[in-house]
């Protein structure tokens, strides 16, 4: 269990300031701009940064004061793996073994094996996708119980984005009270993979909601001039105007459906709630 | 069990979910007492959150379709509705039993585990 009290970081005149549980065995998503603060986030989860108030506990343990021990029951995949590209797989699995006391040798090989990473190669000479897998595969081979990836699919071609997910998939489904903290830029992974996610933008939480939620009641309306001026607007989140009238964002689909038949409607997408939630209008 | 979810349908994916187990169960195609994937992998197998395959298991279980048995899995019920109910109260007097197991481990008696119990009854939002 993950509990963020009322972190707050400051860099210069940007300042993050939020809170969040992740309770065991969920899989929670954030989504953000790039510089919404998700990385400083990760940071402070991981204990790398110190913040300035509030703070953040690891199954009851101050996340900056975590022993080196405790610290492997974390698996963590960040933008880059830390790995001199010197080394080769086989390095990096001697490196791993001796790091971790729970790292599973037999299960870090077979997927290296199955996703394509040669053990003799230098990591010099891995493409960006090879890279990512290394880096994920680094971070769920010694069964942690908290999976912590910073924009683990980012930059990657789709076939890589998926084959990065159904690890985790598989990771999850192995291991049932893991949990998993995930960033991405791209909507679409996280919609398939996360049980909630949080927007962050400027430093703070703009929404919080079940991914469930998230799809199957929010909707984005478009309407003309006339439709919106006469619109019901009690339950619409956030607006665009547009060409041809207005783009609005509501998490009450089924109101407008009923009220408004005729109207277009369509399902709500992480994409959307960014762009609407974080557009300015 | 073939499940196929259509992601751009305006149903909203748990209850296209629970039709389809629905409908495997009443064809036949899953049969009683059989189990049905973990949450975590039909929530694998279909990409969709664990949480939404949990919502249409709970949903199916207050229809009465299946029982899930804790700590242990999801279960076509009885085809049934009435053997479906009786399973249902089965497994809530288990759990009763292993409470009261617990309860005797650390010492309670008879008297204590009744007044607990009407603390509960007493707290208990009855609609």
């Amino acid at each position: 269990m993950v509990i963020v009290d009322n972190l707050v970081k400051t860099y210069g005149s940007f300042r993050l300031d939020l809170s969040m549980e992740i309770s065991d065995g969920a899989v929670t998503g954030i989504v953000g701009k790039n510089g919404a603060g998700k990385t400083t986030f990760i940071k402070a989860l991981l204990g790398l940064i110190r913040p300035d108030e509030g703070r953040i506990t690891i199954n009851g343990r101050e996340a900056s004061m975590l022993t080196g021990r405790e610290k492997a029951s974390i698996g963590a995949a960040l933008s880059e793996s830390g790995f001199s590209a010197y080394l080769r797989v086989k390095d990096v699995t001697a490196i791993l073994s001796k790091m971790y006391p729970t790292f599973d040798e037999e299960y870090f090989r077979k997927n290296c094996r199955a996703q394509g990473l040669p053990e003799d190669k230098r990591i010099s000479e891995f493409s960006t996708g090879m890279k990512a897998k290394l880096r994920v595969l680094s971070a769920i081979s010694h069964r942690a119980e908290l999976l912590v990836m910073d924009e683990p699919t980012a930059g990657l071609d789709v076939q890589a984005r998926n084959d990065i997910l159904d690890l985790l998939r598989q990771y999850l489904q192995e291991n049932e009270n893991c949990s998993v903290l995930i960033t991405s830029h791209i909507s679409s992974d996280l919609e398939s993979l996360c049980d909630d996610i949080y927007l962050i933008h400027d430093g703070k939480i703009l929404l919080h909601e079940d991914t469930d939620v998230l799809l199957g009641s929010y909707a984005v309306l478009k309407v003309s001039e006339e439709a919106y001026e006469k619109l019901d607007k009690s339950y619409i989140l956030a607006g665009r105007k547009e060409a041809f009238g207005y783009t609005c964002l509501t998490r009450e689909k089924q109101f407008y459906a009923e009220n408004y038949p005729g109207m277009v409607i369509e399902n709500g997408s992480v994409d959307d709630l960014i762009l609407l939630m974080t557009g300015g209008h | 069990m073939h499940i196929i979810l259509n992601n751009s349908s305006m149903v909203p994916i748990y209850e296209q979910l629970m039709d389809q187990v629905k409908s495997a169960i009443l064809k036949g195609d899953l049969a009683e007492n059989e189990a049905l994937p973990s949450v975590r992998t039909l929530s694998g197998q279909l990409r969709i959150s664990a949480l939404t395959v949990k919502k249409a298991y709970d949903r199916l279980e207050e229809e009465g379709f299946v029982v899930t048995v804790h700590g242990k899995g999801t279960y076509v019920a009885a085809a049934d509705r009435q053997l479906a109910l009786e399973a249902r109260r089965k497994s809530v007097e288990d759990d009763f039993a292993s409470a009261v197991q617990k309860a005797a481990a650390v010492g309670f008696g008879r008297e204590d585990i009744l007044q607990i119990v009407e603390i509960i009854l007493e707290d208990y939002p009855w609609s």
